[in-house]
């Protein structure tokens, strides 16, 4: 039962995984931008839910600021750094070197703003009740797994079905037939980095409700995001929502064998073995731009 | 003739008004400086400000007493509770500020700075760290907290008259949570009891579910905590998320706003050194009303333990100034090892060769939100 209960466990923290991973790779796959600020978005999005519950809001509220400042965020980053940069130079390590910037800032701000140290809002959805001998869920397992399974449902018929996903799937293959086609390279990527940043905050939010956050979490989140789109193909939405899942299993799954500080150890492994034994990741392409 | 009228003018006024300014006098010189090296950024920031708030009464009442000749000046560094940070920290308090007398806390920290305290001569106080081997450091290194053994060993006996004799240890990984973790295995069984399985997390973990569905396998009757900072309440709200309804015991180490207003801690059972605020001597009744008007709580252990880790270097400076001796680490320690009592707050205090105070341990709940004592 141990097994089954990490693999639940693993799931859910999979699902969160998933999301952000996700935005990194949509945004990532899009624009070919290295966001490193994309856990920025993450911390900003946990912070907003947990001061609007904080204060006292109820928690549709706190979830759409959440989902509102990291979109903002995401379309700032692109209008504000990323843009001006590529306008004058656009070296990959200008525009890491400058997303490292924001995102240490953003994690200072944090800290001066709402504290330094975990944080976690109290709700009765993170208390587990025991569903089988020995296994214990809680509401915000299904939860978690229904809002990533719905935003993956959605984004697919995005990007598949309405124009702006057609063309944001094209510009990540030819910037140049974009704009053959009369298409606004600028606003598909604006509108890459807002949708990208969006999908982190479902899942900020669920961490702050669960494991709870703490101003440097972003980092983790990028780490997270940066191995499963790798592991995924670098490219592939489906492949960086894959990899996200399969790290948060194989991160929970590891406990059983091994002690806790080992567990995020597991997840890169299996990032340095896709890199030795499959560069490609799950569903890489070869990508030219 | 105006000169020399005026200046004898000006003795006769200085001779008068001599006795008036003993104050002025008294407190001349170079300061004696204070040093602090507290978490006052990070995760373990809340222990920063209350080690701090008992070192600042202890001064506020070392100014208005006139203990000292030479004042006193408080420097702060912040050690975020980090080894590394928490030597450069030092080296600036020892090298730069030239400080007379320096407060740590946590254990990785006390034994970080420990050499170069113990190369400088210069004595350092810990009242937070509880780490065992913390005892002899350095004949510079002194606690003014009884140790982690000490505070383990005490609740052995409880938690089997409790029939808890089935205990899983949740330990952070660092010296703190191994030398508890030696402990528990080396002790608890000769005690009577079993220890039920092992758990190490890393200071930065926050997800417990997982480590919680490890602890629910073992089985246990109770379950220890052996961490510190905020990742405590997160410990305990992960462990009651995931169905882990067990008493949760821990050590003083517990004992911060952070988890008395959790209501997953509420029955936590933890150990602390055993104070009596309301009754007592004049030091501590004044202790507990000061601090009390001051921040309009009851001061916690740690408020305590910063505020005698202070008290005690007046005290000892006071002896030397007396003897018109010079206040360094040498006369210090000479002056702590010949006096070894010391009215500090909870009473006499008296300290063994290593520099360790000893104290009496008792054992506490948390009941509605209050450290309440149980036992001991």
């Amino acid at each position: 039962m141990l097994l089954l209960q990490l693999l639940l466990q693993g799931l859910q923290t999979g699902a969160l995984y998933a999301l952000t991973a996700a935005g990194f790779a949509l945004i990532f796959g899009a624009t070919r931008i290295f966001h490193f600020a994309h856990g920025s978005a993450f911390t900003l999005a946990g912070y907003t839910f947990l001061l609007a519950s904080g204060a006292g809001l109820p928690w549709w509220a706190g979830a759409a600021g959440g989902i509102a400042v990291a979109t903002l965020f995401g379309i700032g980053m692109e209008r504000l750094v990323y843009r001006p940069i590529q306008r004058h130079e656009g070296s990959f390590f200008t525009v890491f070197v400058a997303a490292f910037g924001v995102a240490v800032v953003v994690q200072n701000l944090v800290g001066m703003l709402a504290g330094r140290g975990f944080a976690s809002v109290d709700t009765p959805l993170s208390r587990a009740s025991e569903v089988l001998p020995e296994v214990f869920l809680a509401p915000v397992f299904w939860i978690a797994l229904g809002v990533a399974a719905m935003l993956f449902a959605a984004l697919s018929a995005f990007l598949g079905r309405h124009p702006a996903g057609v063309a944001l799937r094209a510009l990540a293959q030819n910037p140049d037939l974009i704009r053959t086609y009369g298409l606004s390279s600028s606003r598909l990527s604006v509108l890459a980095f807002a949708l990208g940043s969006a999908l982190a905050a479902p899942a900020a939010i669920l961490a702050a409700m669960t494991s709870g956050l703490n101003e440097a979490i972003g980092h983790h989140a990028m780490l997270i995001s940066i191995a499963a789109t790798i592991v995924g193909g670098v490219g592939s939405l489906r492949g960086a929502a894959l990899a996200g899942l399969m790290l948060g299993v194989a991160e929970s799954m590891a406990l059983a064998v091994v002690d806790t500080q080992w567990a995020e150890g597991v997840s890169f492994l299996v990032l340095f073995a896709f890199i030795l034994f499959r560069p490609s990741g799950f569903f890489g392409v070869v990508q030219t731009r | 003739m105006t000169g020399p009228l005026l200046a004898r003018r000006a003795l006769l006024g200085t001779a008068l008004a001599a006795p008036f300014i003993r104050p002025s006098f008294a407190q001349g010189g170079d300061p004696y400086v204070i040093g602090t090296l507290f978490p006052m950024s990070g995760p373990n920031a809340e222990y920063g400000k209350l080690f701090t708030d008992g070192v600042q009464l202890a001064i506020e009442h070392m100014r208005a007493d006139n203990m000292l000749r030479r004042p006193v000046r408080l420097q702060s560094e912040d050690s975020q509770a980090l080894p590394q940070q928490a030597v450069i920290g030092m080296t600036k308090l020892i090298n730069v500020d030239r400080a007379s007398w320096v407060l740590v806390g946590f254990t990785a920290v006390s034994k970080a700075v420990a050499p170069i305290a113990d190369r400088a001569k210069v004595v350092t106080i810990n009242g937070g760290a509880v780490g065992p081997d913390l005892e002899r450091l350095s004949p510079y290194f002194w606690n003014v907290i009884p140790l982690a053994h000490l505070e383990t060993r005490a609740i052995f006996p409880f938690l089997i008259r409790r029939n808890l004799k089935r205990v899983a240890l949740i330990y952070v990984d660092d010296p703190f949570g191994d030398a508890i973790l030696q402990l528990m295995q080396r002790e608890f069984p000769a005690a009577g009891g079993t220890v039920a399985g092992v758990f190490s997390i890393p200071r930065a973990q926050q997800n417990f579910g997982a480590v919680a569905a490890r602890v629910r396998q073992a089985r246990p009757d109770a379950v220890y905590i052996a961490s510190f900072g905020a990742q405590q309440p997160q410990i305990i709200k992960g462990l009651r998320d995931n169905g882990v309804t067990q008493p949760l015991v821990s050590y003083s180490g517990i004992n911060i706003g952070s988890v008395l207003s959790l209501p997953e801690a509420e029955g936590l059972i933890f150990t602390s050194q055993k104070f009596d605020f309301s009754g007592g001597d004049e030091v501590t009744r004044r202790f507990a009303a000061d601090f009390k008007a001051r921040h309009g709580t009851d001061p916690a252990i740690y408020n305590t333990n910063y505020y005698n880790g202070t008290r005690l270097f007046a005290l000892l400076a006071r002896e030397l100034e007396r003897e018109n001796r010079p206040v360094n680490g040498d006369t210090l320690r000479e002056t702590l090892l010949r006096l070894r009592e010391f009215d500090l707050v909870g009473g006499k205090a008296s300290f063994d060769e290593h520099g360790s105070m000893t104290a009496a341990i008792q054992i506490n709940e948390i009941r509605g939100g209050r450290m309440t004592p149980i036992a001991g």
